[in-house]
């Protein structure tokens, strides 16, 4: 009898360890990555968005990787180079290129066919097309923004301006500048700066420096995207004005050439510059960086200026899906799950970011409504990005350096662009 | 049976150091562009065209030898001092291994705030002392830039050379010390004739590692200028880690980390040499 006992104490206690296998079995583990998550605001609402992703899919369960804004290249090539790439990561959309000429990112299009048909119509055409390779969609857009300008009304005050009527040309915008730029304790030495921007060689450089080569009139490439377009008038007018925005003007605080995005914005947020060019992810920064500014009833935006046409900068973020993923099922449905019409309305309302899809930017009243998300939205006709081809990171370095060399005084604007130009005609060519 | 004893040692050893090694040389021989070719020089042959390569190899040179040289000096100095009968030895010993124990990034990081032109420690000090008149841009001054960032790793590096130089100077008999003073040698002269040849194995060996170290110095300069302004403080690392991990040329990239290697063994032979005579 005891043996009986005995057996079936052993039977139900294997019977409980297989059926908990069987259940953990039953649970999919998958590695989801972002650099966002290394931000304060952006973290909480990524993991209050998981947990209602745990909730629908008890199944299957996310692990938060965390990546540094300017490492996750490294990072996500060194992971796909070795196979073992996050399930899902986020990128910036001129990275898109190389990720998809190394294989580095799994075409969607099956699962897309599965949701069937107009289930993309549901975003803007232009990010839709960044993210295809082939004529096959490879990644699914993300947050989608145009860079404006930011002010603070109160300077604007202070200087004897209308913070109604922001600067709509570069020369308003130059003359703006120029009479906030001051000294505001009276000893003689300048302690407050017109405009703050991006001189680093840094990716936040491209999206600042775009509403001045578009609005020119010029561009960095010639349409094919086979030749260097830096040699037109248009280019050397809007690369010398740049330039003597800092050497001639002086209108930007020193020390230009190491500012990064975070340094702009602490100089906008401690009141050393009264202007800059930034997007959805502006003001919440600001905010964080100093909250006596009260950044969001102080800070206004306004169209970026023009010159000969409205163009700006647009920021277009990506979600990949690793080739490599061993549950490409479940990864498809987080994708789907952090770009659906809800979660996306609730990466703006927590973060400020507006979307890549029509049916949340274009008709959300948080959005329409809101006094920042409303002038970013109303510039999506006038956004370009920046060229879409593999080479584009090393140019643009090769713009910057040039870019740099004129701004500390070793090269004339004229003959910096001209080498510039030079350089990347070769990089082209190779 | 001793082969059985090595085997897992060299194992690691080729997994760890060779596989890596034997990958990053076949890339270094690869076309960038696929093509007829399976292997090619070209990658070797660009680099001797590529104006910022060359800048790069010199403004390394000048980074180097700036930097090695004012970590022997320096290091040698407190070393010297922490050598005496100081008080509270022990815990100058620890402040003056604070810097070494800092993170690269960490220190750029902290040094481009303090460097800042507006907000910077650096340009407050100086100003309320009157050494300067306006803001100085450390960072982005052309004559400055690769200064400052030497300035910073001398900070950074002199406690290694320190640590390895007090060693020797502790293992130098006081007795030798004593007699020359009894025969009226002066404190250069002792210095010349008895510090410094005692410390020549140690200093062959903080050399060595030191240069070592500072050709492959990358987190400091990536945070504090990203080889910026211009390419005026641009190093062979990196450049190196901008050709692969920025522009994706992983063949090209390959190509510097194999000559930055050759370099860095060139410049190790001399230690490699003592070690062995030594054995």
């Amino acid at each position: 009898m005891r043996k009986i006992r005995t057996i079936a104490v052993y039977a139900a206690v294997l019977l409980v360890v297989f059926s908990c296998s069987s259940v953990m079995a039953a649970q999919v583990s998958l590695r989801f990555s972002d650099w966002h998550l290394t931000e304060d605001v952006w973290n909480k609402s990524l993991n209050e968005g998981m947990d209602i992703f745990h909730k629908r899919n008890p199944n299957i369960k996310v692990n938060l990787e965390p990546v540094s804004y300017g490492e996750k290249e490294t990072k996500y090539t060194v992971e796909s180079a070795a196979g073992r790439a996050p399930d899902v990561f986020h990128v910036h959309a001129f990275s898109l290129p190389m990720f998809f000429s190394k294989g580095y990112a799994k075409d969607l299009t099956p699962f897309i066919k599965k949701e069937g048909p107009g289930f993309m119509d549901a975003w803007y055409p232009l990010p839709i097309n960044l993210v295809k390779h082939k004529g096959k969609v490879h990644a699914m857009p993300g947050d989608y923004m145009t860079m404006v300008l930011f002010y603070n009304t109160q300077m604007f005050k202070d200087a004897g301006l209308d913070p109604n009527k922001p600067p709509k040309t570069w020369d308003e915008f130059l003359e703006y500048a120029k009479k906030l730029t001051r000294d505001t304790n009276g000893d003689g030495k300048i302690d407050q700066w017109g405009f703050g921007t991006v001189g680093a060689k840094s990716p936040g450089f491209t999206l600042r420096f775009g509403p001045f080569i578009w609005s020119f009139g010029a561009d960095y490439l010639t349409p094919d995207m086979k030749r260097s377009a830096l040699d037109s008038r248009e280019a050397k007018e809007a690369f010398a004005f740049f330039v003597e925005l800092y050497t001639k003007h002086k209108v930007v605080p020193p020390g230009l050439t190491a500012m990064g995005a975070q340094d702009v914005r602490t100089q906008l947020a401690q009141k050393k510059v009264a202007m800059i060019m930034g997007s959805g992810w502006t003001p919440p920064i600001v905010n964080k960086i100093n909250p006596n500014l009260n950044a969001f009833e102080v800070l206004k935006a306004a169209p970026a200026p023009m010159k000969t046409k409205q163009a700006t900068a647009i920021w277009l973020s990506s979600w990949v899906m690793s080739p490599n993923t061993k549950h490409p099922n479940e990864a498809w449905k987080l994708m789907k799950f952090i770009t659906s019409k809800e979660i996306e309305l609730k990466w703006f309302v927590d973060n400020r970011v507006t979307s890549s899809r029509k049916d949340v930017s274009g008709v959300a009243p948080e959005i329409l409504n809101d006094k920042f998300a409303s002038v970013m939205a109303s510039q999506l006709p006038y956004g370009k990005v920046e060229p879409q081809i593999k080479q584009w990171p090393e140019i643009i370095d090769t713009f910057t350096t040039s870019l740099q060399e004129a701004i500390v005084g070793m090269k004339t604007p004229q003959k910096a662009l001209a080498e510039a130009h030079k350089r990347i005609n070769a990089i082209l060519a190779r | 049976m001793w082969v059985f004893f090595v085997l897992p040692g060299v194992l690691l050893l080729v997994l760890v150091l060779g596989f890596p090694a034997i990958t990053s040389l076949s890339y270094s021989i690869r076309p960038e562009q696929a093509g007829t070719v399976s292997y090619t020089l070209s990658n070797y042959s660009n680099l001797l065209k590529d104006p910022f390569f060359n800048r790069t190899f010199w403004n390394t040179a000048v980074f180097v030898f700036l930097s090695v040289g004012s970590h022997m000096v320096l290091g040698l100095a407190v070393a010297m001092v922490l050598n005496t009968a100081l008080p509270a030895k022990p815990l100058f010993r620890v402040v003056a291994l604070l810097p070494w124990v800092v993170p690269d990034v960490v220190a750029g990081i902290i040094w481009k705030w303090m460097f800042d032109p507006i907000y910077g420690a650096v340009n407050d000090i100086l100003l309320k002392i009157g050494f300067i008149d306006t803001p100085v841009e450390w960072l982005s001054n052309p004559t400055l830039a690769l200064f400052s960032v030497i300035l910073v790793n001398l900070w950074r590096g002199f406690p290694f050379v320190m640590l390895i130089l007090l060693a020797g100077l502790q293992a130098i008999p006081r007795h030798l010390y004593e007699a020359a003073a009894i025969d009226g040698a002066t404190k250069v002269q002792s210095f010349f004739h008895i510090t410094i040849p005692g410390l020549k194995k140690m200093i062959v060996v903080a050399l060595a590692l030191d240069i070592v170290w500072e050709v492959r110095r990358f987190g400091l300069i990536q945070a504090m200028t990203r080889g910026g302004p211009g390419v005026l403080t641009e190093v062979l690392s990196t450049y190196t880690y901008k050709q692969y991990f920025q522009f994706f040329r992983f063949e090209y990239a390959s190509a510097i980390s194999v000559v930055m290697t050759i370099v860095l063994l060139l410049v190790s032979l001399p230690y490699i040499w003592m070690i062995s005579q030594e054995e």
